[in-house]
């Protein structure tokens, strides 16, 4: 069973927090341990089981990236993993720019203005990735997808830079 | 996890960082990235008239294996012909480190961007031969 399916959501790009929220609590108290005390071990081996995978899917589908990224992998996307490097010289050279600039950023609202601007194309390109799963558009999904990943990472390098201005400041 | 000495000298003491000229006929520029963990990585090389490689410069965005890798890969290439640079193998880089088993995507990634910076140098040249041959 796919993580949609065993969350009862159907198999899409959007989904509301609250609904994903919603319907993992309502799931989660079905195969809570504490209702099977007293039971069967098969029973109680089969709700630990169903529990585990409920998290696993929460914790899967929660992050808009990492559930569209499993949404591809259901349609047959299949991202390159480690080894090889990644063929697409227009996504390293805006890569290798936007690392650049925040090498370059010496004041945490340097970093701040960066960060926003990598957010909006976040949104932007996540916005994007609805109408390419509606065409099953495979080339241009696993495109944007590699794309969010290095926005991702992005993200998080700002995080820590920032991080780092602050501490010196200080 | 322990890294070996080597590496880290490569990490605090990178050799080599800085860009040349992507623009210019003699310097041939390859960048390469790693999809899983977002890692960027620019290797460049300058051709002298000898066909030696004269100078070589990296700018690497990611771990420290994969900074590294780079930088023991300009190392290495300097004073070369470009095709001696082109049998660099990364399991000769992941060797030298002592990477560990989890960052050989390093040194995958470090070959690859002298590769990539070969064939752009190729390219260029073979573009200057047909615009010389064109001109005669």
């Amino acid at each position: 069973m796919d993580h949609f399916a065993r969350l009862g959501l159907p198999a899409a790009l959007d989904l509301e927090p609250a609904t994903l929220d919603r319907a993992y609590f309502t799931a989660q108290r079905q195969w809570h341990p504490d209702r099977f005390v007293g039971r069967p071990p098969d029973e109680r081996a089969k709700a630990s089981t169903e529990a585990a995978g409920l998290n696993d899917a929460y914790r899967t589908l929660k992050d808009p990236l990492s559930r569209a990224v499993y949404l591809a992998g259901l349609n047959g996307v299949e991202l390159p993993g480690d080894g090889k490097t990644i063929d697409d010289p227009d996504l390293l050279m805006e890569a290798m720019e936007a690392r650049e600039a925040l090498h370059e950023a010496a004041t945490p609202e340097a970093v701040d203005a960066l960060a926003v601007r990598s957010r909006d194309e976040m949104t932007k390109a996540l916005a994007g990735l609805g109408t390419l799963f509606l065409r099953h558009d495979k080339a241009a999904i696993r495109k944007a997808l590699l794309r969010l990943r290095y926005l991702d990472k992005f993200a998080e390098e700002a995080r820590a830079r920032r991080t780092n201005l602050q501490r010196v400041k200080a | 996890m322990a890294y070996s000495e080597k590496l880290l000298d490569h990490y605090e003491n990178p050799r080599n960082i800085g860009s040349l000229d992507k623009n210019a006929e003699d310097v041939g520029t390859g960048l390469v990235g790693a999809p899983a963990c977002g890692d960027v990585m620019k290797l460049q090389i300058k051709v002298g008239p000898d066909g030696l490689i004269e100078d070589a410069k990296f700018k690497t965005f990611g771990c420290g294996s994969a900074i590294a890798s780079s930088s023991l890969v300009t190392e290495w290439v300097k004073g070369k012909t470009i095709d001696e640079a082109e049998t660099i193998k990364n399991t000769d880089i992941a060797k030298h480190l002592a990477l560990p088993p989890v960052k050989i995507h390093c040194s995958v990634l470090a070959e690859d961007a002298i590769k990539a910076a070969i064939a752009d140098y190729r390219a260029k040249a073979s573009k200057k031969d047909e615009t010389r041959e064109a001109a005669e």
